[in-house]
């Protein structure tokens, strides 16, 4: 009796085919371990980038350890059966550190336990590289302007130092004592100027080392809020925070983000004050925007018109009396937000108010300095094969 | 050594900067000339109109507005375009050139370009042949 291939069996060989294809073809490392993290099968591209698996255990393979990775990923799949995606570091054959991508799906094997866990992982090397060498074209670009912004400086206060001169050598000349107080007068002001402008514009470049760790956002707009209580107060200014009960903390320099908020708090109380309205508000807040942290200073001042708007991430711009401000508040905020990825913008409305708002993509945010391992990105649990 | 002009023409000084005021209004005075002064582009307009000036002495980084607006106005007011302007800035990152500048200052509005440019801290002499030359 002639065999009759029915539909089912049809559809199981393509199944199986498609399979063979993955796993045969598929441009990714693939890998399944035991709960003895011992790796037990392997597709043909992870032997190729990573070398010989046989009876050796994933950090062995995937990172050169001898024991387990710090906060392993693996072990909490096998604990809550969570499908699982990190970025890791690792090295590859021929020693060469490589960025991959990695995710964990466990298989559910007798008795409804996870027995086995598959890690897929893709070489993201070259992506982390050009987000690298972005980054470091950005940073670069920062630097360039603060140079042009410091020349334009000098540039005015030597004019200035010139013009004391004149007054000096034209007063001398004409035996014109008022001429030659004046004169005295700019270039002690203008000396006094340059020193002042010198020490901030080196305070500014210097900067300070960065200390990446886990931060809770609210932090740094709690303290700010703090630090310019009394202050507002004493304008006749309402300020207050509208912050989320929770948000995701996030690997940044706490300090540095703190720097920019006050700055921000500080402009806004500023444009407050000048404002003649009966009822002035500054509002801190932090948000959680589509995998980007947002954090926002709002006032309802006087707003900033139209030709301020263009230059006012100019360096040694400011349109505050002389003294008062160093046109650098923002320059600073802007170079402390960039070195962590994020971008600083704002809306405004003269007379009405402005935002300000500071954001970072999450996946932008650097590493930290301490030893702390990335968070997971957690997804549902597949379902079991 | 700096040569006085006969003739009292006024010139409008426009600059933020109390001390470059002082200097170049000074400067001119002692060379003959008369000086009104103003701090930024749009009390600039206000003196160019009230005091009818031979020729404007112009910054270009001045809070509220300007000297890039000032200029583009002035040139587009068709009883002032033919004042003379010497545009006196220590805006950088045109490696010295004053062109690329003059060409952006003139094109928005389809104005001429400045009739000078001067880089602070300006060349006294230089300055002062610019007015003479710019007012003979």
């Amino acid at each position: 009796m002639q065999a009759v291939e029915s539909e089912a069996m049809v559809t199981e060989d393509i199944r199986n085919w498609m399979h063979a294809r993955l796993w045969y073809q598929v441009p990714m490392s693939i890998s399944v371990i035991d709960r003895d993290y011992k790796i037990v099968e392997a597709n043909p591209h992870f032997a190729r980038s990573y070398g010989d698996w046989q009876d050796r255990s994933c950090h062995e393979v995937y990172k050169g350890l001898s024991q387990r990775c710090a906060n392993c990923a693996a072990a909490k799949t096998f604990a809550d059966g969570l499908v699982r995606e990190r970025e890791e570091l690792g090295v590859i054959r021929g020693g060469k550190q490589t960025h991959y991508l990695v995710h964990m799906i466990p298989l559910i094997g007798e008795g409804g336990r996870i027995s086995h866990i598959v890690e897929m992982s893709t070489d993201i090397t070259g992506v982390k590289l050009l987000e690298q060498e972005k980054l470091d074209a950005e940073r670069l670009a920062a630097v360039g302007q603060t140079v042009a912004g410091l020349a334009h400086g000098v540039k005015n206060l030597l004019m200035g130092i010139d013009g004391g001169m004149y007054m000096l050598q034209s007063g001398i000349e004409r035996g014109d004592a008022s001429r030659l107080v004046d004169g005295w007068e700019m270039l002690k002001e203008d000396m006094a100027r340059m020193t002042s402008f010198v020490k901030e514009f080196l305070e500014f470049a210097k900067g300070r080392t960065p200390e990446v760790r886990s931060v809770d956002p609210n932090q740094p707009a709690r303290e700010v809020l703090s630090l310019f209580r009394d202050t507002a107060k004493l304008k006749g200014i309402e300020i207050r925070a509208n912050l989320p009960k929770s948000i995701p903390k996030a690997f940044m320099d706490k300090e540095g983000i703190h720097t920019c908020l006050a700055n921000l708090v500080s402009n806004a109380l500023d444009a407050c004050e000048v404002s003649d309205k009966p009822h002035r508000n500054v509002v801190i807040s932090t948000d959680e925007r589509e995998g980007t942290l947002v954090f926002e200073v709002a006032d309802d001042g006087v707003g900033i018109d139209y030709e301020i708007r263009k230059k006012i991430f100019a360096n040694f711009f400011s349109t505050k009396a002389t003294g008062k401000g160093t046109g650098l508040g923002l320059l600073t905020t802007r170079k402390i937000v960039q070195e962590h990825g994020g971008t600083v913008s704002f809306d405004s409305t003269e007379g009405a108010g402005s935002v300000f708002r500071l954001e970072f993509p999450r996946d932008r945010l650097p590493r930290p300095t301490e030893d702390e391992a990335p968070k997971d990105k957690k997804s549902p649990p597949s379902p079991a094969p | 050594m700096i040569q006085s002009q006969p003739g009292k023409k006024k010139i409008l000084v426009l600059d933020d900067e109390p001390h470059v005021v002082t200097y170049l209004q000074t400067l001119l005075q002692d060379n003959g000339y008369e000086t009104v002064s103003a701090s930024n582009g749009k009390e600039g307009m206000e003196k160019v109109r009230s005091e009818e000036v031979d020729l404007v002495c112009l910054d270009i980084s001045m809070p509220e507005e300007s000297g890039v607006r000032f200029y583009r106005n002035l040139k587009d007011d068709s009883r002032r375009s033919a004042t003379p302007v010497v545009i006196i800035t220590a805006v950088t990152g045109y490696g010295g050139d004053s062109e690329p500048f003059k060409q952006f200052i003139s094109t928005r509005k389809q104005v001429p370009p400045p009739e000078a440019f001067l880089s602070k801290p300006i060349d006294k002499q230089e300055f002062l042949d610019t007015i003479a030359r710019l007012l003979s």
